[in-house]
């Protein structure tokens, strides 16, 4: 009895654990709207619009010509192989943190320019002021770096950012996070459908 | 014995002198930045040095670095890339590029773009790189 005893509890711990590190989080994102406009200019609001399908995020500014793309792809990537295996209600979303020079329009061209299909893809802009409480939220910091003014006068800086793709689940909890650049595409695969139980 | 000689001359100064390839950049839109990578290998006794590239795509290009502070991601530019003798130098995602700023026309998946590399002692070399 008391072996049978310590064997549950130990499973149990382990159950535990188990379920830990495979979603580390569970940070309610739906207590607070959050309010984007998407890459057509549409006003939506955040989670809200997603909420009933997993999304996955990633926090870019389109003059990032080698880190942001990285993300991107990773991104992309792992759209393609979900499709592959017939699972197409997974959102995925890229907001900027560089709201004074990443406008809709411009969004939607570095998506369109990467092949970026908008059924299940949407790009989120608002200025810093509302885009501020989510990048706070999600622990995203953006610090601009190296400004300097072009010839033709124009200001020209980079920013210093995190480098973050988060797993947000279809209740609008963030669940895990990943290094957006370098992120384990098998990780990030494998999470999405244990997650959706596919 | 003419054609052997001519041969080993190909032979020698291939061996012999800058090398660039791997060439490749991503798409970027009319307006915005792309990265432009490659490897530059040094097989002579001397150390070379790249200090510029030129291309009709865009009027700002610079040679950076991206470094990581902390959980932060950051990218600076760098003066000058050193290829040190019998060498070679990668530039690739999450370290040393080519930041193509203001591109001039959108490109796309599969276009090739001119570029001239400009060496202190090798000259200058034009690549193509293909966008993927
Ligand atoms: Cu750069």
């Amino acid at each position: 009895m008391k072996l049978f005893i310590y064997s549950i509890t130990v499973s149990a711990v382990l159950i535990l654990i188990g379920c830990q590190s495979e979603f580390p989080l569970n940070k309610d994102l739906t207590k607070q709207n959050y309010n984007f406009f998407n890459q057509d200019s549409v006003e939506i609001s955040f989670p809200g619009i997603n909420l009933g399908r997993i999304t996955v995020i990633g926090f870019i500014y389109t003059h990032c010509p080698d880190i942001c793309p990285m993300t991107t792809h990773n991104m992309f990537l792992t759209d393609q192989r979900l499709n592959k295996d017939g699972i197409e209600n997974v959102n995925f979303v890229l907001l900027t943190f560089d709201p004074d020079r990443d406008y809709p329009s411009m969004l939607k061209k570095f998506a369109q320019i990467r092949d970026i299909e908008f059924d299940n893809w949407s790009l989120l802009w608002n200025t810093k002021q509302n885009t501020n409480p989510l990048l706070k939220r999600l622990d995203i910091l953006a610090i601009p770096t190296d400004s300097s003014y072009t010839d033709n006068g124009e200001l020209n800086y980079y920013v210093m950012h995190t480098d973050r793709i988060s797993l947000i689940d279809q209740k609008g909890h963030l669940r895990k996070n990943y290094m957006g650049s370098t992120v384990n595409l098998d990780e990030l695969y494998n999470d999405i459908k244990t997650l959706g139980k596919y | 014995m003419i054609t052997l000689f001519a041969f080993l001359i190909l032979f020698y100064s291939q061996g012999n002198i800058l090398q660039v390839k791997n060439q490749w950049l991503r798409p970027g839109a009319k307006g915005m930045g792309t990265a432009l990578y490659f490897e530059v290998e040094n097989p002579t006794d001397k150390p070379d040095t790249l200090y510029k590239i030129t291309s009709d795509i865009s009027s700002m290009i610079q040679l950076h670095e991206t470094y990581a502070k902390d959980e932060l991601m950051g990218m600076r530019e760098v003066g000058e890339f050193v290829i040190e003798p019998e060498s070679s130098l990668e530039l690739k995602p999450g370290g040393y590029h080519i930041m193509v700023m203001k591109l001039k026309r959108d490109i796309k998946k599969s276009d090739e773009i001119e570029f001239k590399l400009h060496f202190k002692n090798a000259g200058s070399i034009i690549i193509r790189a293909k966008v993927k």
